[in-house]
């Protein structure tokens, strides 16, 4: 029994790649938690605590401070303050999102065809050829390039390029999940079963059709998973990016902060965090919905 | 695929399309807002785009480091940044994934112990939406105001959304493994927690470890991002530079980015590949 169990043990699936590549993050781990310097501190606790208990205190909406907790008078403070900017900033947080993902899934499903290989060998499996390398590798770089860069700094670099309007939130937004969206729908078109190609190439097809008639057709539902996946992540980032300066939610809560109102900021950012279940929970359905019908 | 579901189809295509015009239209969205009049300048940044900066743009005082050298050790301090909230957050995900797992919480337990599962169930659920629907720079921001500028509260900023969405997908993988083994093993007189550290989790290793370094490589860009506010990672940097119109420096921190995630998506594809077995 106990020989089995020992033969069993080692008979079972190991890389060494998998291995190194743990150790190497455990050594990584493991440094900077005791050689990284994260806990030790320049700031005493007691000034720390003094901090905190300031913080806490004025989280309170200043209206209400001093009068006993009702939970009346916490609702119409709400309601003033979604009457005042909140509704107007969960739109334009929401309208920001919504955009970027339509730009950036364009721009992200036209870098996904040159970038497929099978496409850019123009759907002659088993061997790649120049065609390929020229028109495949430079796209997949473009992409590598505009997912490696975040959101916030395409923003804040766009944000001078452009000048303070909506522009340079949607492009950095679009640009980062056009890199995402690009990747991940080479990749379907990639894995689609290639029959239908080969064949319509055998009797002459071109490549544009067969990647409107046979490829585009197949790999639609998972793209517009994709698509719906991105835009939850679009939603996230969307509430932040306006802390650049341009009035949404992320503005709000700079501007709260700055002026040490941290009831209003605290409102914001709990407002925020709603936004993103809502755009959870809308997205889940779509999914569910597109699962279903295709 | 029939005739109706084709109709469906293009009905999603449709409404996408419309929403687009509306969020173009809410934001005032004007093509011609795009060539403004700082065409010089988007033309001086891009054309640095091919001669990135090798030594500092401006006179620096003697003895400055070199900048190449900046440049890896920023990059350093962000690899810092990603790795700490990633241990952080690897063991938050796997207890609170636990926790967070219908299979185990709800259907496991028994009698009375059942309600204060099912209540410690829902609790984690909550906190753990709650924690990864704030974006990590909004929960840098609270700590900054809450505590001062540390770099403790950095870290944990980072590794707090990342503990919820970890936990979520860890909590998911476990739910939806195959349960013949566990069946077995409860069926033997296993314990749930015998059948969560000895049956469930090896199943669901590989999963999670593909899906934590596909997380690290978020984090890696957070927490280049970390740098806007204060902290020395990378893009405290490309901010600094910026403001001082050096392009060329601005382009080669851009590219050590870059490469710093490009190398980790690289590292965490092979991995997933490897893992596919």
């Amino acid at each position: 029994m106990k020989d089995h169990l020992i033969q069993l043990y080692r008979a079972r699936p190991k890389t060494n790649f998998v291995r190194l590549s743990l150790l190497v993050m455990a050594l990584l781990i493991s440094y900077t938690w005791i050689g990284g310097g994260f806990l030790s501190s320049n700031n005493s606790i007691i000034q720390r605590t003094e901090n905190l208990e300031r913080f806490v205190g004025e989280l309170k909406p200043y209206e209400l401070r001093g009068e006993s907790f009702n939970i009346y008078s916490y609702l119409s403070w709400a309601k003033t303050m979604m009457a005042e900017k909140g509704w107007q900033a969960a739109e334009t947080t929401l309208a920001i999102s919504v955009a970027a993902i339509v730009l950036g899934g364009i721009l992200g499903n036209l870098l996904a065809i040159p970038a497929s290989r099978n496409f850019a060998s123009n759907f002659n499996r088993d061997h790649l050829n120049l065609s390929a390398l020229l028109l495949a590798g430079p796209a997949r770089l473009l992409l590598i390039f505009l997912r490696t860069i975040p959101e916030y700094v395409w923003a804040f670099l766009l944000l001078s390029l452009i000048g303070p309007n909506a522009w340079p939130l949607v492009l950095a937004l679009a640009l980062h999940n056009a890199g995402i969206i690009g990747k991940l729908s080479a990749e379907v078109i990639e894995n689609l079963p290639d029959q239908p190609q080969v064949s319509l190439h055998s009797t002459g097809a071109s490549r544009l059709q067969i990647m409107l008639t046979a490829v585009l057709p197949a790999a639609l539902a998972r793209l517009l998973l994709f698509f719906f996946y991105r835009w939850e992540t679009c939603v996230r980032e969307a509430t932040i990016l306006g802390m650049l300066g341009i009035v949404s939610l992320g503005f709000w809560i700079q501007d709260a902060r700055a002026r040490n109102f941290y009831d209003e900021m605290i409102f914001f950012i709990l407002l925020g965090a709603l936004i993103v279940v809502i755009g959870d929970v809308i997205s889940t359905l779509v999914r569910t919905h597109i699962r279903r019908i295709f | 695929m029939n005739r109706a579901s084709s109709g469906q189809r293009r009905m999603v295509i449709i409404t996408l399309a419309i929403a687009g015009v509306w969020a173009a239209n809410a934001l005032k969205l004007n093509p011609i807002d795009l060539v403004t009049n700082n065409t010089s300048i988007i033309y001086d940044f891009f054309s640095r785009a091919l001669s990135p900066a090798m030594d500092y743009e401006s006179d620096v005082p003697l003895g400055t480091k070199p900048l190449i050298v900046k440049t890896l050790s920023a990059a350093w301090q962000t690899i810092l940044f990603a790795a700490a909230a990633m241990g952080i957050s690897l063991i938050g995900g796997v207890l609170f994934g636990f926790l967070a797992s219908s299979s185990l919480m709800i259907e496991s337990a028994r009698g009375t112990v059942k309600y204060i599962t099912v209540t410690l169930y829902g609790l984690v659920r909550f906190l753990m939406a709650l924690i990864r629907s704030i974006h990590e720079l909004l929960w840098a921001v609270l700590f900054l105001v809450a505590f001062g500028i540390s770099e403790l509260s950095a870290v944990i900023a980072l590794a707090l959304p990342c503990t919820g969405i970890l936990a979520k997908i860890f909590s998911e993988l476990i739910d939806e493994t195959s349960r013949s083994a566990a069946h077995a093993i409860r069926g033997g007189g296993g314990t749930p927690i015998q059948v969560y550290f000895f049956v469930l989790l090896p199943q669901t290793i590989p999963d999670l470890l593909a899906y934590s370094f596909y997380r690290f490589e978020c984090l890696l860009r957070s927490s280049a991002v970390l740098g806007f506010f204060g902290y020395p990672t990378l893009g405290f940097y490309i901010a600094a530079s910026f403001e001082n119109l050096f392009y060329g420096e601005v382009w080669c921190y851009l590219y050590t980015l870059f490469l710093l995630v490009a190398i980790v998506d690289i590292w965490s594809n092979q991995i997933r590949a490897e893992l596919k077995l």
